[in-house]
């Protein structure tokens, strides 16, 4: 082992390397936050009108109602990046991820007052606390602490094993919501059991719906109910406006005004919203706990290099997606009618007779990976594609204005945005070009958010974006994706050929010389100032044959392979040694070498 | 072996009393705001604000052990004595590296001990493990940057030139540390600072083994 | 077992782009008091460094002990005893701090011969060891290599520092040390009457070169200094090899020779010499002889 560890220690190959992922490691920091100071400067440049969308009108709402004519403006549906690079740091995934809702906890819900759901591992059951308002028999009122143990069997008050155990459950998150728990009802979908539960809080009954078939359009949801990839940060990306009405024409008719509502509850009235893996967005029917059909798919904004077809959940930095449901009350006295909002049913002096929830469509929103572009899609009940919109900038040539996506925009048309351009494309280059052509290759493989905080693969890099472009001609993508890493390519050159010419002055052999040059060529300036670090630190001399420089430490110049001789010194011509040696002033004849690679 | 590791912490026990002072200056700090705020309302944002250079200055304290370290046997020629001694170069470099942990682990282990009592306390707060195996990560990761740091004193506190196991090592530390924004406290961090370490104690032991005393 | 405690192979030495040491062979025998001579800035030091793993060679191989001097293991250097040019001790420790040090350290500690030193020499526990004079810290350090009851000894410039008592208490020192049995030592000084009093065999540095390696008796031997009268002037070239210095004034020649012998003693003759007598030499002579610059023999 003590031999190992000294032979590893000393071996020059294990040095180099050593000294390489030294190197490598400490490059990549400044150059890491050279790339994210531009791309924050590129993105906090982006004017406003860049970073958002709308869609007016939206498309969704009947026509008896958009066309009403006391409408004055039309209902309107608008999407803003709002996505803080910072937050895609480390440090502050790290934390976010854990608050309640986060994808590392298993805590659900958590309010200061006392009220809370978690996810138990050891029992496999959800364990729920919160306040009941309950009335003494003195008629005071009081709040009772009650807990109850979710399985996917029943509910209770106390642990039970009958209750069964869930094994990896996702909840509706929408139900974090004050205003939606107010339905008392919780959907849960556990991956590995595969089926859906729904939670009767009222009731305390678990109903289980069946295991999802091969034939379902979802086959690995990841996401039920509130369709939201930031729960804490971020909030109200997606807004909506429904059609607005003179207020003075309020109660001419004594028809039932419905009430159209698309707030944060997320509530798809008979439905609820599924995300699948692939970007597909189902449709759960609450009753039945089947899924239905397809509502939409998440829409893939346009990069600086076009967009794809399709887009997966990972593929990006944000997304929400919001159900349009047409809420409409009916009263018995038809005189009541109300004006209201919302499913605030207990605003109303007097309870509607009847209420009835039409699920209208979608409307989903996708921003891209490096921030810069949102498309804002409309989806009709039928999970049809009705209207897409992309954020643009509209850049005024003269008198003309033409629309630029957002995605190609932010690096050219924001003051200094060239600049920041520039040193970003610079940074890039500076990476090992062998890093950057995996970062073409491995470019969908990172998901969105952790691709801003990767330091050795470059996946929101111009050549990955090239990497993740819609699929063409491999090679003339591939080839046309090296013309974006060309510097880092000359450069690698360069240093290379530097490489191998010092190697021959300072004597290392053919095959470490190659070696050598390959890394150079693959790693570029981190394999330079490797070798710089770990060159023979010899003081070369003369070679009195071939006048060159060669080393001490060899027995024969590795230049021309004459022998020592060292002129400075002039040893006399005697000697008095024990036993019969010669005299040899030669240069020596022995062939050891000393720290020789 | 204990003989060599008794002579590195009684030359260098002015950072182990810098260590103790500012472990339990953190200890008091972290009681403080545990006893003066609720929690379930709002985390103290000012402790983020004060740790993080607090812990900064920790970590370049540790550098500057490693650097002290290097730079003191070479100047003063101590491991050229201690060679001559019934030693070998293997055995002297690792009786350093051993106290450098010591110092890391007199400024951690008390934080740890601490944070997992108050973590206790404060889960009378939450009836559920609210951030499960945060102290772990957070200590290792913590520890494995601190040993980082240290290695990279290592590096540079062999040179005769007082600067550059001053300077080299400031600017080294300053590039690493922000490693911990960048990738958090997860299992990234632990490979990168792992795989760092290893290569930054390969290149020193290179260098002492060759190198002439 | 090897019977030589120290070899060298063709050890090549440079620093800097000078050459220091040029393809030196040395076996120092066990049981041998070997004295080690050279100028300043010979490379003495450099050769007792390498051989104790302090010093990278440029290129060949030294043997200490039967291991290699790059693979000297702890328990090898535990049976050698070292004591540095300067004095390399730790400045800022207290004397008994490292003495406990050393002790603690070392594979074996003759306890009663240390403190008999220490008493001897009068060194204080509680000093530090930068407060000590040049002449203390020598006798500090010499303690402290011979507590360690060493297989190998090599001492460089031992007595630099020290007064005529102390030198002469470190002889018999040495003397002491000689006559145990298998003790080698190695040592270097500019002292050359001490050296001559102990040492079994002598070498001598110049020009990067080992010129002279035998035991000393045979280096009186082979090595004169005759003073030659010739009837008329003297001839100015004698036809003699190994010649290392001649001096010509008038009829009078003072010729040093290495390796005399009836050969040289005939071509001498040849030259019919009113008178031929020896000029005895000490080992100091010799020495200054064997390093002083001599433009004149450069070798054809």
């Amino acid at each position: 082992m003590k031999t190992l560890i000294k032979g590893l220690a000393l071996n020059y190959p294990v040095k180099v390397f050593a000294t390489g992922l030294v190197v490598l490691v400490l490059l990549s920091l400044p150059l890491f936050w050279m790339r994210f100071t531009c791309e924050t400067s590129l993105f906090f440049r982006m004017s406003n009108e860049a970073k958002g969308v709308s869609i007016a009108p939206s498309l969704l709402v009947p026509d008896e109602l958009e066309k009403d004519p006391n409408v004055v403006s039309p209902s309107r549906a608008s999407a803003n990046i709002r996505y803080q690079r910072p937050m895609s740091l480390g440090i502050f995934d790290y934390f976010i991820a854990r608050l309640p809702g986060g994808r590392f906890t298993n805590v659900y819900l958590f309010k200061s007052y006392g009220e809370w759901m978690y996810f138990d591992i050891k029992t496999g059951q959800l364990v729920h606390s919160y306040l009941e308002e309950q009335v003494m028999p003195d008629k005071t009122p009081f709040r009772k602490k009650v807990q109850l143990y979710i399985g996917p069997e029943g509910v209770s008050e106390t642990a039970d094993k009958a209750l069964g155990r869930f094994i990896n459950p996702i909840i509706d998150h929408g139900w974090t919501d004050v205003m939606q728990r107010q339905s008392r009802e919780l959907m849960i979908f556990d991956k590995k059991l595969r089926c859906f539960f729904k939670i009767d809080f009222n009731q305390r009954t678990t109903t289980k719906g069946p295991k999802i078939g091969k034939e379902s359009p979802v086959q690995k949801p990841i996401k039920i109910g509130r369709l939201s990839k930031n729960l804490w940060l971020f909030e109200d990306h997606l807004s909506w406006i429904p059609p607005q009405i003179k207020s003075s024409d309020k109660n001419q008719s004594n028809k039932p005004i419905p009430i159209i509502q698309t707030y944060l509850n997320h509530d798809a009235g008979p439905y609820l919203l599924v995300l699948d893996e692939s970007g597909e967005i189902g449709l759960l029917d609450k009753e039945s706990l089947t899924i239905a059909g397809v509502s939409g798919r998440l829409p893939a904004p346009e990069t600086y290099f076009g967009s794809k077809s399709t887009v997966r959940p990972r593929d990006l930095l944000d997304y929400e997606v919001l159900p349009l449901i047409l809420t409409t009350y009916f009263f018995e006295d038809p005189e009541e009618v109300r004006m209201a909002f919302g499913d605030m049913s207990y605003f109303f002096k007097r309870k509607p007779s009847r209420v009835e929830k039409n699920y209208l469509g979608i409307f989903a929103t996708g921003v891209s990976r490096d921030g810069s572009a949102l498309a804002l899609t409309v989806f009709d009940e039928k999970g049809k594609e009705i209207e897409s919109e992309y954020t643009k900038f509209n850049k005024q040539e003269g008198l003309r204005t033409t629309p630029v996506n957002s995605g190609k925009a932010v690096f050219f048309e924001a003051p200094w945005a060239s600049t920041l351009t520039i040193g970003k494309y610079l940074a890039e280059n500076l990476h090992p070009p062998i890093l950057s052509i995996a970062s073409y290759f491995t470019a969908s493989a990172f998901e969105a958010d952790a691709g801003h905080r990767a330091l050795f693969f470059l996946p929101n890099s111009f050549i990955a974006m090239k990497g993740r472009e819609r699929p063409v001609n491999f090679a003339e993508r591939f080839f046309s994706a090296l013309w974006l890493i060309l510097p880092s390519i000359i450069l690698a050159i360069l240093l290379s050929i530097r490489v191998s010419k010092d190697a021959v002055v300072v004597g290392l052999s053919e095959n470490t010389r190659l070696y050598w040059i390959i890394g150079t060529l693959a790693f570029g300036l981190t394999a330079y100032i490797t070798y710089r670090l770990t060159r023979p630190k010899i003081t070369l001399l003369t070679c009195q044959n071939c006048g060159r420089p060669r080393r001490p430490d060899m027995a024969k110049c590795h230049r021309c392979g004459s022998k020592w001789n060292v002129p400075e010194l002039i040893p006399p011509a005697w000697r008095v040694l024990n036993g019969t040696e010669q005299i040899d002033d030669s240069s020596t004849t022995d062939e050891e070498k000393t720290g020789v690679e | 072996m204990f003989a060599l590791i008794k002579r590195e912490v009684r030359d260098h026990i002015v950072y182990f009393i810098g260590a103790a002072a500012f472990s339990a200056v953190f200890i008091i700090m972290a009681i403080s705001i545990l006893h003066n705020y609720d929690l379930r309302r709002q985390p103290p944002a000012f402790s983020i604000v004060l740790g993080i250079p607090a812990i900064t200055i920790v970590i370049f304290g540790i550098c500057a052990m490693g650097s002290t370290q290097m730079y003191l046997d070479r100047t003063r020629k101590i491991s050229a004595l201690l060679s001559t001694l019934a030693i070998s170069r293997n055995r002297i470099l690792l009786a350093r590296i051993i106290t450098g942990i010591l110092a890391i682990l007199t400024l951690l282990v008390p934080l740890i001990i601490t944070a997992v009592i108050l973590m206790r306390f404060v889960s009378f707060l939450f009836p559920f493990p609210m951030f499960p195996g945060i102290v772990f990560n957070i200590s290792v990761t913590v520890f494995l940057m601190a040993f980082a740091c240290y290695c990279i004193g290592l590096q540079a506190g062999w040179n005769s030139n007082p600067l550059t196991p001053s300077l080299g090592a400031l600017c080294l530390t300053c590039i690493l540390l922000p490693l911990i924004i960048v990738k958090g406290f997860g299992l990234h961090i632990l490979v990168i600072l792992v795989l760092f370490i290893v290569a930054s104690l390969l290149r020193t032991w290179h260098t002492f083994m060759t190198t002439s005393l | 077992m090897n019977d030589n405690v120290i070899t060298v192979k063709n050890l090549v030495k440079y620093f800097d782009g000078r050459c220091v040491l040029d393809g030196i062979n040395l076996k120092v025998p066990r049981g041998c008091i070997y004295g080690l001579l050279g100028r300043n800035g010979s490379g003495k030091t450099t050769i007792i460094r390498i051989l104790l793993g302090l010093e990278p060679p440029t290129r060949g191989r030294t043997f200490l002990l039967d291991a290699e001097s790059t693979e000297l293991s702890a328990k090898l250097h535990g049976r050698i005893g070292y004591v540095a040019e300067g004095h390399n001790l730790i400045q800022n420790y207290r004397v008994g701090r490292l003495i406990k040090l050393c002790k603690d350290l070392s594979l074996q500690w003759n306890d009663e011969f240390f403190n008999h030193l220490i008493e001897t020499f009068r060194l204080p526990a509680d000093r530090k060891v930068k407060e000590l004079s040049i002449g203390m810290r020598a006798q500090l350090n010499l303690a402290l290599a011979m507590a360690i009851d060493p297989e190998l000894l090599i001492f460089d410039d031992p007595t630099l520092g020290l007064d005529t008592v102390a030198r002469r208490q470190f002889l018999e020192l040495a003397i002491d040390l000689i006559q145990q049995q298998g003790r080698t030592i190695l040592f270097c000084s500019h002292i050359l009457g001490d050296v001559e009093r102990i040492a079994d065999r002598i070498g001598i540095l110049a020009a990067s070169k080992l010129v002279v390696d035998c035991p000393l008796e045979e280096l009186k031997e082979r090595v004169k200094k005759l003073r030659v009268i010739f009837p008329e002037s003297a001839p100015a070239n004698l036809h003699l090899t190994e010649i290392i210095n001649q001096q010509i004034q008038g009829r009078e020649m003072v010729i040093t020779a290495a390796n005399w012998n009836k050969q040289k003693q005939t071509i001498l003759e040849t030259f019919k010499p009113s008178s031929c007598t020896e000029i005895p030499m000490s080992l100091e002579d010799i020495f200054i002889e064997c390093t002083k610059p001599n433009p004149e023999y450069i070798e054809s």
